[in-house]
């Protein structure tokens, strides 16, 4: 499992540019904000605490292809399958790394974001919470739409039209200031219906 | 010395049935070359033997236990299919350094692709090289020595006449080391390969 963590950390390191398009996306849709409703804080900041979730949303929705299809089609997922019999493992080592890569930068750059939107430290910290929190369900949503529709080619309006559903009610809950024990419940049963479904997608496939 | 055992193996891919009671024996030093048309199974065979496909008819087993039943079976094989398992995106190089990650074994790249003509191209992204070279790469995977069979899916496909005697040096290096090797081909190769099968 480490091994394929630290494999697909090095991979990413070498494209770093999926990396970057996926944090300019981010950042991208929020821009749009002050274009659309202007610069009045008090908009600002009411939007900015609902769209952050959308723009997390898009952004998760853009990577999808990179958790399974990339190594499917190139055929490493046959080496990666072999040398990993326990499944679940590299769905976890996949969950990490499409964590890790995707997610931590654009939870590093939202206190940046959010000052620009007139939110105070408090808003901020309540914001980077919900969103840490969130987004590893959202991870593990996308991680099995990923498996289960693996080998379908240019199917991302597929997956996004599975997957904007299931992201729901994460923004509904997301934009609530004290909603984490919410999003750490949806996370967790996220993670339970996942790592099953994911592995049960890829097991397929090998058949 | 292993014994690899395929007893009244019969597989279904979708409605039509691809593999029909084969029965074959496989023992340490032996190469088997599997042949048949588009279509007959070759490679289904091959990923049934890989572990990847569960859901068949009959037994395949190694030294009488079922590679299904057997934990330890999947880190005696290495698999070259069809696909090349290259980045297109990255040089030769930086996909070797994934490669060791994913094997977990340190080559010696300079001086084993040296050996195998093939330093020139450590450098090169994958994109630019063409399918033979791209070929011979993917098969350098063979260089992962710990295995005690080879799988080899259509390997000479792309291959010019040196590459294809150089891997055939290889095969057959391999067989004097007591390792097994069951391959798809439909070219004719030489006398030396011990086994041929038509499914």
């Amino acid at each position: 499992m480490l091994n394929l963590i630290k494999r697909d950390l090095l991979l990413s390191f070498y494209s770093s540019a999926n990396f970057f398009f996926t944090v300019s996306f981010f950042v991208l849709i929020l821009i749009l904000i002050p274009f659309a409703i202007g610069t009045q804080s008090d908009q600002l900041k009411n939007l900015f605490k609902g769209v952050v979730w959308i723009a997390l949303a898009l952004s998760i929705i853009i990577t999808v292809d990179r958790i399974y299809n990339a190594d499917y089609e190139d055929g490493n997922l046959d080496i990666i399958m072999q040398k990993n019999k326990t499944i679940e493992y590299l769905v976890i080592s996949k969950y990490v790394t499409h964590w890790f890569i995707y997610c931590l930068p654009l939870l590093v750059i939202l206190p940046i974001l959010s000052f620009l939107f007139y939110l105070d430290y408090l808003e901020t910290i309540q914001i980077f919470i919900n969103l840490f929190i969130g987004s590893f369900g959202m991870v593990f949503i996308a991680n099995f739409v990923s498996a289960l529709t693996l080998g379908a080619k240019r199917t991302i309006f597929l997956k996004a039209i599975i997957m904007i559903p299931l992201f729901v009610p994460f923004i509904i809950f997301g934009s609530d200031a004290g909603s984490w024990p919410i999003l750490l419940g949806l996370s967790m049963l996220s993670f339970v219906i996942s790592i099953y479904v994911t592995a049960y997608g890829l097991r397929l496939y090998g058949e | 010395m292993n014994e690899l055992k395929i007893e009244d193996l019969s597989c279904k891919r979708g409605e039509s049935k691809v593999l029909n009671n084969i029965n074959l024996t496989i023992k340490s030093g032996e190469t088997l070359v599997v042949k048949g048309r588009n279509g007959s199974g070759k490679t289904t065979l091959l990923r049934i033997l890989s572990n990847f496909i569960t859901s068949y008819q009959g037994k395949v087993s190694l030294n009488d236990l079922s590679i299904l039943e057997d934990n330890l079976y999947n880190n005696k094989f290495n698999l070259i299919g069809q696909k090349n398992s290259l980045k297109d995106n990255l040089s030769i190089k930086k996909n070797l350094e994934l490669w060791d990650i994913i094997f977990n074994e340190t080559l010696d790249h300079a001086k084993l692709l040296e050996h195998d003509n093939l330093d020139h191209l450590i450098n090169r992204d994958v994109s630019s090289l063409s399918d033979g070279q791209k070929k011979c790469i993917s098969l350098y995977r063979l260089n992962y020595n710990k295995y005690e069979f080879w799988f080899l899916d259509e390997p000479f496909v792309y291959l010019d006449e040196v590459n294809t005697n150089l891997l055939i040096e290889k095969i057959n290096q391999f067989n004097e080391n007591m390792g097994i090797v069951i391959l798809t081909s439909n070219i004719n190769l030489p006398k030396k390969f011990h086994k041929e099968v038509n499914i």
